[in-house]
């Protein structure tokens, strides 16, 4: 999934701050998003997803700093010239146009013949699977279908990097997962780099190779789905990729290699010292987990790593899984827990007792 | 390739064959209708008694005869014919529809830029404010707008003092009072609100997004406005235009107190046999004919505005046919051209006019087949 780190680079933010008036949009973006790459930008409403993905497109002008495409600095290359197209999130398909002219839109300088071009527009719309749709009004289009215009319209002009500003959050839950695949076939297929924004977790972690959580107008995070998922930097993209349990805790020692934690609930355990996440004092200092990573025992059933009691304090039932919400003996906060529900196993009920497994290997240190 | 879901849908077909008879029945005498047209039934009269009846009288009277003092009750066409082969209503059927189209191409001209700036340039929260502005003219009696232009294209006016008193010109111009051209410029100040607003209407309706997105396809700033605002913008110039052309033809105040002699309308000469010369078969004669020269105007307008479209259509088109779209778009305004002067210069010269812009049409109309069978 995630492309080799020799892959050239295909664009650079150095330091890129943004004001619109005294707000201050974006705060220091500095990243590189490799050629070829799947890469996202994920993050709360209002975090500066779209403002960053407009600095590359060329519509935000950037108060300091530098955005490189290709190696070139784009200051002040307008929108026009920029090697770089846009699937607006309005899809913006022009209403005066029929579906073949959208698509043929960018084509104008182009020097080919007009046959050459309808074929190039017919091959486009064949590649979206719309095949037969060129003659039709651009009103007289579906959500879905509109959609598959504005990628036809900006693939077909060969750009280096694709722009994607939440493309999907105006489809139903089936259409969008549909195109989250169709989408990512497509990349592989045409080896141009995408940069989607998106709000939406689990479409970025299915999606991409790499991805940058933002908050208030800073990247918290840049890295593949696995390691975001794994190994959340701090706390808030824990908290905002996935659910994860915070059980709060005491570094007893620390060495180079190792560090020893006491936590209520978990007791005195040592972690590998890559499993700490932040910088030192960042945060209150806390273990991490998820809620795959506990498991209840049944009958006689051995704990590989560690086990302690626990009590059930809510059930909530989903049928392929159960949530539960268990404390351990000890400890002061409830954690959740998802277990697989397998034919023969009972679904525990309220206030029952329970044996609780975890790996000392899955945890994360927040400090 | 991969394949993407969807395929084209099959066409639909047609519904079964519907009947004809009973069609009537089924719209007119069903409750649904007779409750619609019950709900309808107080605006219809008032219409009915304000706007058709009058205009049925009119029809009427230009079918009768002129007596002393009376109308006499003999059916006659006398009247069309009379005003037909009068070179007095020719010359000023012309110059009314002249000074129309002048008024709507100087109006529509200015407001653009003016409907543009407000709907792109001025802050939401200020735009009704600017429209609100705009209407300020209104606040007074357009008499009085009327004298103003006078005192400022007069004689003495402020222009000429302005340009005697700069050395620019000797002696005063003359040219700008007391004739179509006062007309005209005392019109297009008049209408400009009108023209404006439907305008501006349409340039707020385009989503912002659609400029991005002709800019993010590589088209430059006026690329973009040329093929993607203007097009959008057109139901609005369209409404622009009727909205002008259409009582401005018919104006009546304008030209009886600035027009002089020489920019009498069609709405004097109505009146001059109306009122002066007491012969109303003769005035409904003159004014029937002049609604008819409107709408077959209207009508030949709204075939060339059509057929404007799928040529500019095909200039904003992904098809790259620049040169030869230019040369259409020549055509058109070569045939406009032609048309005004076979009209000056023919006599029934309206139907000279219409007849040239039909050829032009149809002949564009064969062009652009051919063109498109190529595609
Ligand atoms: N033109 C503007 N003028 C002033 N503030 C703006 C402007 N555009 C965006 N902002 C502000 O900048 C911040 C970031 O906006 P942006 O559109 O990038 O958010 P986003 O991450 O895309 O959010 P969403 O998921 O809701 O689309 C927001 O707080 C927004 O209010
Ligand atoms: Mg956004």
């Amino acid at each position: 999934m995630t492309l080799p780190a020799e892959q050239p680079t295909m664009i650079e933010f150095k330091d890129v701050h943004k004001y619109y008036g005294d707000y201050h949009a974006l705060r220091g973006i500095t990243a590189t998003i490799r050629a070829g790459e799947f890469f996202s930008l994920l993050g709360p409403s209002g975090c500066g997803k779209t403002t960053l993905l407009r600095t590359i497109a060329g519509f935000e002008d950037i108060s300091s700093g530098v955005v490189m495409i290709d190696a070139k600095d784009m200051a002040g290359v307008p929108a026009n010239q920029r090697p770089t197209n846009m699937v607006f999130q309005s899809y913006a398909i022009f209403p005066h146009l029929t579906v073949a002219e959208n698509v043929g839109f960018g084509l104008r300088k182009d020097p080919r013949t007009k046959e050459e071009k309808a074929k190039a527009v017919s091959e486009a719309l064949e590649m979206v699977g719309l095949t037969g749709f060129g003659a039709r009004a651009a009103h007289a289009l579906s959500g879905g279908q509109r959609q598959r215009v504005a990628l036809a319209r900006a693939l077909i002009l060969k750009p280096k990097v694709l722009l994607l500003d939440e493309p999907l959050s105006a489809l139903d839950k089936k259409m969008r997962e549909q195109m989250q695949v169709e989408l990512i076939k497509l990349q592989r297929q045409v080896g141009i780099t995408f940069i989607l924004v998106t709000h939406d977790q689990e479409e970025a972690l299915v999606m991409s190779d790499r991805i940058a959580v933002m908050f208030d107008g800073e990247i918290a995070q840049l890295d593949d789905p696995e390691t975001l998922y794994r190994k959340p930097a701090n706390r808030r993209v824990a908290n905002f990729i996935g659910t994860m349990n915070f059980l709060p805790a005491k570094i007893v020692s620390e060495t180079s290699q190792s560090i020893q934690v006491e936590a209520a609930g978990f007791g005195s355990f040592t972690v590998a010292a890559d499993q700490a996440s932040g910088k030192k004092g960042d945060e209150e200092t806390a273990v991490g987990f998820r809620p795959e990573t506990l498991t209840i025992l049944f009958d006689d059933q051995k704990a590989s790593d560690r086990e302690a009691m626990a009590t059930v304090e809510e059930v909530v039932y989903y049928g392929d899984m159960t949530y539960y919400d268990i404390r351990l003996d000890g400890a002061p906060v409830a954690m959740r827990l998802s277990m697989r529900n397998v034919p023969g196993r009972p679904v525990l009920d309220i206030g029952a007792r329970a044996r609780v497994a975890w790996s000392t290997a899955a945890l994360v240190l927040f400090r | 390739m991969i394949k993407i879901g969807l395929q084209a849908e099959g066409t639909t077909e047609s519904l079964g064959g519907t009947m004809a008879q009973g069609r009537l029945q089924r719209r007119i005498l069903n409750p649904e209708a007779i409750n619609g047209l019950k709900m309808i039934s107080p605006t219809a009269l008032y219409a009915t008694l304000l706007l058709a009846v009058p205009l049925f009288l009119i029809f009427l009277y230009s079918f009768l005869t002129d007596g002393y003092l009376t109308i006499e009750r003999i059916p006659t066409f006398g009247n069309y014919v009379e005003t037909w082969t009068s070179p007095v209503f020719e010359k000023v059927l012309m110059r009314s529809l002249g000074v129309s189209m002048a008024v709507t191409a100087a109006t529509v001209l200015a407001a653009f830029p003016m409907a543009y700036f407000v709907s792109f340039y001025v802050e939401p929260s200020k735009k009704s404010i600017w429209l609100f502005l705009i209407t300020i003219p209104f606040w007074t009696s357009y008499l009085i707008r009327v004298f103003l232009w006078l005192v400022i294209l007069g004689y003495n006016g402020v222009i000429n003092s302005t340009l005697m008193g700069l050395g620019v010109i000797t002696e005063p111009i003359t040219a700008i009072l007391y004739n179509a051209n006062s007309v005209v410029i005392t019109l297009a100040h008049a209408y400009a609100p009108f023209a404006i607003l439907p305008i501006f209407v349409a340039l707020e309706k385009i989503d912002r997004s659609l400029l991005e997105a002709g800019r993010d396809l590589g088209e430059s700033p006026l690329m973009t406005f040329v093929r993607v605002t203007l097009p959008l913008a057109l139901p609005g110039v369209v409404s622009a235009i009727m909205i002008v052309f259409i009582p401005t033809i018919g104006d009546y105040v304008t030209p009886s107190l600035l027009g002089g002699p020489e920019g009498k309308m069609v709405a004097n000469l109505v009146q001059l046999q109306y009122l002066k010369l007491d012969n109303y078969p003769m005035g409904s004669a003159t004014a029937v004919s002049s609604m008819a020269m409107v709408g077959i105007a209207l009508i030949v307008g709204f075939a060339q505005s059509k057929l404007f479209r799928r040529v500019y259509g095909a200039f904003i088109g992904y098809s790259n046919a620049g040169l030869s779209i230019l040369a259409a778009l020549a055509a058109v305004l070569i045939s406009f051209g032609a048309c005004i002067v076979v009209g000056v210069v023919a006599s029934g010269a309206f139907f000279a006019i219409v007849l040239a812009v039909a050829i032009g049409h149809i002949a564009l109309l064969i062009w652009l087949k051919s063109q498109e069978s190529k595609a």
